[in-house]
């Protein structure tokens, strides 16, 4: 972590640990239900003052937008809760919290930089795609013209994360081999999985080993 | 707004270069790594000597130089030259004090037999193999090594890989772009615009300009044009009817691959191949014009989109194809792509200043 994550904005509380494993409790939730019903596991909410203000899940079928994943949905909540209560978005989104089951990809770290979210909690870590740290760490990147960096507190349940993307591979792919994926992170795609074949590791912090396929 | 824009200065295809945006390993001077070379005195010896040096100081992940050079000099008494090993294989304490190791110093340790070969002398060598033609030339002044060219990136860094005609349909395009982004900009959008092109029919798909200052504020230009790709194709997750600007076309079937516009023919074959496969992604095959370099959310957008190419007007400082970071050639990322930038640099400029 950069010494930057240090400071808050102004006014941002930072949620109690108790507070923390609550909303991600919750999130778990929705991935196991979106698990369920045969979508991507990937649970995600956006929390505002303890009241959740979005949430999300992988909307890339359906719209035949590669962009639409999980976050940038509860983003598009956000602004449409801001809406309905007259709110000002920017003050909203400045104390505005994600909860998200897998590492925000580096399309939605950005975009979460670009409106100004002061703290991500995620589970496992995205390998393929991640930008919280695993292929680029554009939440904390000095990018002046980028919004503003965000926190991230990671390693939150993550070997149940990625259990839950093996199992929806499976279902999507049953002819598949069996991917041996590492157990603390995975490699969601937008609308079709590729898995990433790793010998397993221990290693329970989510460190940031570089994977080969 | 001037009366006719295609008459002011830059805006003829011939007064812009397209220039590839290379990764890094492709742009940066290769790295140099200090070596030991001696002549080679006894010209029949030369095969034993090289068979003998592979085995003692063998060069694995060197496999692009070539151990023995012909010597630049033809006055000298000997023909060739070879690399006899890396100056990090040579103990430290024998070069203390004394100019360079001797002959027997670098061999002390091997069972060798030094015939025909004469004083070591110190050169550098490149310590990867050259991936474009000036890093090669660059190399080859150090010391010869082989080099499979790709010959595209040759023309394209010479500014030759993309003929006038070809030229001509890219600056149609981004006229497009730039349109877009003045419309956008009198509704008091930032002036950016953007055009998605099936390069195999010539067709265009969709055209944005940026509408972050409206409704939405991840709403780039790029952004949108995705989903308006999105949307000529039957999804789609937004309503644009306050910009009429933005707007993307359903593709004619009539129009066949003859008109074809700036050389998509070999990119397209691997792009129908994964349609075939029920692999497509909104676009597989297609090229972007933009007038502004993409930030890192549209960058990555793109590359989710599975985009073939991109062509953009001017660098931004936080640009994620070029300035900041290579999006477009990252390791790790599953999907990569040509970036070309310097398309009608600067009426894009311009946009860039526009208030
Ligand atoms: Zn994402
Ligand atoms: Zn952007």
């Amino acid at each position: 972590m950069r010494s930057q994550s240090g400071e808050e904005p102004a006014g941002f509380l930072q949620p109690s640990d108790s507070e923390v494993q609550g909303w991600m409790d919750r999130a778990f939730h929705m991935a196991k239900d979106a698990l369920e019903n045969g979508e991507v596991p990937v649970g995600c909410l956006m929390v505002f003052k303890a009241e959740i203000v979005g949430k999300g899940r992988n909307e890339v079928n359906e719209t035949k937008n590669a962009t639409r994943h999980a976050e940038m949905v509860a983003l598009d909540q956000v602004l449409e809760w801001c809406h309905l209560r007259e709110r000002d978005v920017k003050e909203v989104f400045k104390h505005t919290v994600l909860y998200v089951t897998v590492e925000p990809c580096i399309m939605c770290a950005a975009a979460l930089r670009l409106l100004n979210i002061p703290l991500v909690v995620y589970g496992c870590k995205n390998d393929r795609f991640g930008g919280c740290g695993s292929v680029l760490d554009i939440s904390s990147d000095d990018l002046p013209h980028t919004g503003t960096y965000f926190k991230c507190i990671s390693g939150h349940r993550a070997e149940e994360a990625v259990e839950m993307l093996k199992m929806f591979y499976k279902q999507e792919n049953p002819n598949a081999p069996k991917p041996k994926v590492r157990k603390d992170s995975i490699s969601p795609a937008g609308g079709s999985i590729v898995p990433m074949i790793q010998a397993a590791s221990d290693d329970k912090d989510g460190a940031k080993t570089a994977l080969s396929d | 707004m001037e009366p006719d824009p295609k008459r002011r200065k830059g805006m003829e295809y011939d007064s812009w270069d397209v220039v590839p945006v290379l990764s890094d390993e492709q742009s940066q001077d290769l790295k140099l790594l200090d070596a030991y070379a001696a002549p080679i005195m006894e010209k029949r010896e030369t095969s034993r000597l090289v068979k003998e040096l592979a085995t003692s100081f063998p060069l694995p992940d060197l496999q692009h130089i070539k151990r023995v050079r012909a010597c630049k000099d033809k006055n000298t008494s000997h023909p060739l030259e070879v690399i006899v090993c890396l100056a990090s294989d040579v103990p430290d304490q024998e070069c203390k004090g004394r100019t360079g190791p001797t002959l027997s110093d670098l061999l002390c340790s091997q069972t060798f037999d030094p015939r025909g070969l004469g004083e070591p002398f110190l050169v550098q060598i490149p310590a990867s193999a050259p991936l474009t033609r000036p890093q090669f030339e660059r190399a080859s002044k150090h010391w010869p090594t082989s080099f499979h060219e790709d010959k595209q990136i040759t023309s394209a860094l010479k500014g030759q890989l993309f003929s006038s005609s070809e030229k001509a349909k890219m600056q149609e395009h981004m006229m497009e772009a730039i349109e877009a982004a003045r419309s956008g900009h009198t509704l008091g959008m930032d002036a950016v615009g953007a055009v998605v092109v099936d390069p195999q029919t010539g067709q265009r798909l969709a055209v944005a300009h940026d509408c972050r200052r409206g409704t939405h504020p991840l709403h780039h230009a790029v952004m949108v044009c995705v989903d308006l790709v999105a949307a000529s194709q039957g999804g789609g997750a937004y309503q644009y009817e306050k910009y009429p600007a933005c707007r993307y076309y359903v593709p004619d079937p009539q129009v066949t691959t003859s008109h074809m516009d700036v050389s998509a023919l070999e990119s397209h074959s691997t792009s129908d191949k994964a349609k075939e496969n029920g692999q497509s992604y909104i676009c597989t095959g297609y090229d972007l014009y933009v007038t502004r370099e993409p930030c890192v959310m549209c960058a990555m957008a793109l590359v989710h989109s599975r985009i073939n190419r991109v062509f953009y007007g001017a660098a931004t400082a936080d640009g994620a194809l070029g300035s900041r970071y290579k999006i477009h050639c990252q390791k790790d990322l599953n999907h990569h792509f040509e970036v070309y930038k310097g398309v009608m640099p600067q009426a894009c400029e311009e946009l860039l200043d526009s208030k």
